[in-house]
């Protein structure tokens, strides 16, 4: 968990978007954790563990770089 | 706002209430000997308890009523734990600076009705610091 804006983007809104409007409870109940922990992640406050990082790309059918990707300040 | 913050607000604002209450009390009645000291601020932190729980059940209802949904605490995930965590931290850190604080103050000569007082204080510190910090953790993440 990093502190404030964190280096990882995510496709979690659009993802949602795609899979029929699933609603943050659904993609939450889906994946194990809280509706406020998949609104951080949206918001890009918060890096999910690897384990709930897969979980959430599963729960999208997608593969996990689909979902998350590593943004470098150096590049 | 979530259960888990609620709780953290409530508890914040009950400490401060009773950190309020033992000041004016202080200021207004001195205690003369330790002991009295002493069983004023056990019956502080039997306050505290109370009215934490008591303002938690009621915010509790007001919150459910003004959403007209039960807000019920859900199971605590990786989020939850890695904040409580830290404001865990954060709160025995503030503990152990104000420990040494204790123990410096009686080293240059403060009594101990002072540095009983004081000791109380810091432990109010550490339990306003943990609930502060997972309010702002939920908050910037």
């Amino acid at each position: 968990m990093g502190k404030g804006a964190t280096q990882i983007d995510n496709t979690i809104r659009t993802l949602r978007f795609h899979a029929g409007e699933m609603t943050q409870a659904a993609l939450a109940e889906k994946v194990g954790v809280t509706r406020q922990t998949i609104v951080a992640m949206e918001q890009g406050r918060y890096s999910p563990s690897l384990e709930v990082a897969f979980r959430v790309a599963r729960a999208f059918g997608v593969p996990l770089e689909q979902v998350f990707q590593y943004r470098d300040e150096t590049e | 706002m979530t259960y888990k913050q609620l709780n953290a607000s409530v508890m914040i604002l009950s400490g401060a209430g009773i950190a309020a209450w033992v000041v004016w009390q202080a200021m207004s009645d001195p205690a003369q000997d330790l002991e009295n000291v002493a069983f004023r601020l056990l019956y502080a932190i039997g306050l505290n308890i109370i009215i934490n729980i008591v303002l938690m059940i009621l915010a509790t209802i007001v919150v459910s009523v003004a959403r007209r949904e039960d807000l019920k605490d859900e199971r605590a995930d990786e989020r939850d734990r890695s904040i409580a965590d830290k404001s865990l931290r954060n709160g025995y850190f503030a503990v152990s600076i104000g420990g040494l604080a204790v123990i410096v103050a009686l080293a240059f000569g403060q009594g101990p009705i002072f540095a009983a007082y004081l000791l109380f204080g810091v432990l109010l510190l550490g339990g306003l610091v943990d609930p502060v910090s997972r309010l702002v953790y939920y908050r910037v993440g």
